[in-house]
């Protein structure tokens, strides 16, 4: 397909593969957002230096070592993966449940997903020290290794994001097919979530990973973290103008985000009493855990439930939840939690090595570190450049009356629409 | 029960030739009374152990030769159940081809000083990188009373001390084992006569292995392995091995060559016993059917092919 100007009177527009893409947008754009772009490219050329070092030295140059034999991108991989799915929970609510409130978000939020899941798989490949050998994945799969089956969804998910993306867009195959789009996404998010979290439950080998609640915790702890990034990033192409959003959708959101926070919270407290709970108590899962809790990871580890608690209690407030301030709070406060939680997660399968070794806290080198932020700073700056290239607002007239919107009016009564399904 | 008596008690299979055994008088003529004054401190904790599988149950009830099946094999289903898993049909590159054996090893923890000879023999033999961190063998100081891996030392500095027991560790070469069903490229694989063994030329380097290995078994060569040029071992691969998982074969290299292992050899006070178990008058067979044996996380339902005596 080739890219051809198309008759319009806004200058800069090239239509390819039937999308309208805005480079003009680009022109026009402020010295602030180019800074913020030069920003993004500094960090992710570093990133790629950073993974050249890796490539030429091997794995000398990662704090990762046999006793901690994952680490930053392993729980980079969790959080991304898991924030990817906010993103497709708000997307097919709109069309499973007809959370019609939430339709404005729908580019916005399976651009992210993919985005995520993109730098999510990129953080996999750039630890794996040989990964020129990874065609093998293609040759000779193992059935029996996890690795396989969420491998595998991770790249399936990321480019059926990107299909819907260009589904959306396009308006190909109309209010159908964008329907459909979604019976075959959400089935593939749950599978996703649920083989990430196998790669840690499926272990015999770590105790405090071996459990059967690790993939609905996951799942929680992957809507609540994705619908809180959401949250932020709605507000900030609010506020830059890209998006166009009533405050009730943020309420709906919001709400939605607090209820999730609870079962999130609660899987978390029923997987610490199984640990400790008398009866239950194994001498090497308690050991493990009191690392969390009272040892060295606990700085790490107590922050997860007391920002948990303090973020659902931000939402839970019936006169202040409204206020666009608390609902922002709470999603950082809970994204950082979830991030927390990841990282503090991936310990638990290494702080206490197999043979009963205690290791040292991991954490990541300058080159590990470096990649991190690179392939994030990737991400957002395509995030960045699709909020002024690509038409991320959806058409108003699909679902909205002809009338003008205010889109600051306050809902008459904070209500939880009817829409709002989990 | 003299030990005669107990002898007469036992079918034909179960009585294991003299000399065989690692009964406590043969053990302590041939190591001296300084392994024996540890063996004494770590008897209590042998006792503790649990229990053998019902195969090694049945072997122990001597006393009661008309047990249905007395008279097969009782290791029968242990090497019926030692199977290759994922092997692509050749042997790994490195190795001769497998033969007719299904090898393990038995380590006497009461024989044990923790002298550490074998690791470095292992080393020597395996070309281990000298700057590489790791060892396939981890010699564990455990604490009386107990086998508590948690409560441990792997670093001790003084062996032999009599308050103390040793527990060598290392690659199990288990019947189901965890790596090899976790490898996500089949890049390691479970060869007809039960090693375990990695292809250096196809691991990718994700190290699931070692996420799924119960016993800290598997070692990533995050630096490559540096030998000395003089102390090569040139049957062994070296450089191929950078980057990637690697841990013990049981020297697949000598004992596919009519060899013991480099530690089975090593050891200077006869704990290990290698061999294979097709074979009713291996040390290992013997043992097997003679001795009460245990095996490290047997709950695990790994099937190890290294038995602990004691």
């Amino acid at each position: 397909m080739t890219m051809t100007d198309v008759t319009t009177s806004q200058p800069g527009i090239k239509r390819f593969i039937g999308i309208d893409w805005n480079f003009g947008a680009l022109k026009t754009a402020g010295p602030q957002y180019w800074k913020f772009v030069w920003l993004l490219i500094t960090l992710t050329a570093l990133g790629v230096m950073a993974w050249a070092v890796v490539l030429t030295t091997g794995g000398n140059a990662m704090a990762q070592r046999d006793n901690f034999t994952w680490g930053m991108w392993f729980a980079d991989y969790m959080f991304y993966v898991g924030l990817a799915a906010g993103g497709l929970v708000v997307y097919a609510s709109v069309h499973l449940f007809g959370a019609e409130q939430f339709r404005p978000l729908a580019r916005l939020a399976v651009l992210q997903a993919g985005l995520l899941t993109m730098i999510a798989i990129l953080g996999d490949l750039t630890d794996l020290v040989r990964v020129w050998r990874i065609f093998w994945f293609a040759l000779s799969p193992n059935l029996s290794a996890i690795f396989v089956y969420t491998g595998s969804a991770a790249g399936f998910y990321m480019v059926l994001c990107f299909v819907d993306l260009w589904v959306l867009i396009t308006g190909v195959g109309g209010e159908k097919l964008a329907f459909r789009m979604t019976l075959i996404a959400l089935p593939v998010a749950i599978y996703l979530h649920t083989t990430t979290a196998w790669v840690l439950a499926l272990n015999k080998s770590r105790e405090l990973w071996n459990s059967a609640v690790m993939v609905p915790i996951f799942l929680t702890s992957a809507v609540a973290s994705g619908v809180a990034l959401l949250l932020i990033s709605a507000y900030i192409m609010k506020r830059f103008g890209v998006l166009k959003l009533k405050k009730s959708m943020f309420r709906s959101l919001s709400t939605l985000l607090a209820t999730v926070i609870i079962i999130d919270l609660f899987l978390l407290v029923v997987e610490i009493a199984t640990v400790y709970w008398p009866t239950a108590a194994k001498a090497g899962h308690t050991l493990r855990f009191s690392n969390f809790i009272s040892g060295p990871y606990a700085g790490m580890f107590l922050p997860v439930l007391i920002l948990g608690i303090i973020a659902f209690a931000l939402l839970a407030g019936r006169k202040t939840r409204h206020l666009p301030a608390v609902q922002i709070t709470a999603s950082i406060l809970y994204v950082v939690a979830i991030f927390l939680k990841r990282y503090t997660l991936m310990s638990m399968g290494f702080a206490i090595g197999p043979l009963g070794q205690s290791q040292a806290p991991y954490f990541p080198s300058l080159v590990e570190a470096l990649i991190a932020i690179g392939l994030l700073a990737m991400g957002l700056l395509f995030l960045t450049l699709a909020a002024k290239v690509l038409p991320l607002q959806m058409p108003e007239e699909e679902h909205e009356e002809a009338v003008a919107i205010d889109y600051d009016a306050e809902p008459a009564e904070p209500v939880l629409e009817p829409g709002v399904a989990l | 029960m003299s030990q005669d008596k107990e002898r007469e008690a036992r079918p034909e299979w179960a009585t294991a030739p003299d000399g065989t055994t690692f009964s406590r008088r043969h053990f302590l003529q041939s190591i001296g009374v300084a392994a024996g004054v540890v063996a004494a401190g770590v008897v209590p904790a042998i006792l503790t152990a649990p229990s053998a599988s019902a195969e090694e149950a049945t072997v122990t009830s001597g006393e009661a030769p008309a047990v249905a099946g007395a008279t097969e094999d009782p290791l029968a289903s242990i090497i019926a159940n030692d199977r290759p898993v994922n092997y692509p049909g050749k042997p790994v590159y490195y190795a001769d081809p497998a033969g007719k054996q299904k090898w393990a090893m038995v380590i006497d923890v009461k024989a044990c000083v923790g002298c550490r000879k074998c690791v470095y023999a292992c080393v020597e033999e395996n070309n281990i990188g000298r700057t590489s961190g790791f060892t396939f063998i981890q010699v564990l100081e455990m604490e009386p009373g107990k086998i508590e891996l948690e409560s441990a030392k792997l670093d001790y500095e003084e062996a032999g001390r009599p308050d103390k027991w040793y527990f060598p560790v290392q690659c199990m070469h288990c019947a189901d084992p965890p790596c090899v069903y976790g490898c996500p490229v089949q890049a390691t694989w479970k060869e007809p006569d039960g090693i375990v063994v990695i292809d250096y030329n196809k691991c990718i380097g994700c190290r699931n292995c070692m996420i799924t290995c119960p016993y800290g078994a598997r070692h990533f060569n995050w630096v490559r392995p540096e030998v000395p040029a003089a102390e090569v071992n040139p049957k062994v691969p070296l450089a191929e091995k950078a980057w990637t998982a690697e841990k013990c074969t049981f020297c697949i290299q000598r004992t596919r060559n009519g060899q013991t292992t480099a530690c089975t050899e090593a050891c200077p006070t006869g704990a290990r016993k290698f061999g294979d178990l097709n074979d009713p008058n291996s040390d290992v067979a013997i043992l097997l059917k003679t001795r009460r044996v245990w095996r490290l996380k047997e709950e695990y339902s790994t099937e190890p092919m290294i038995w602990y005596v004691g």
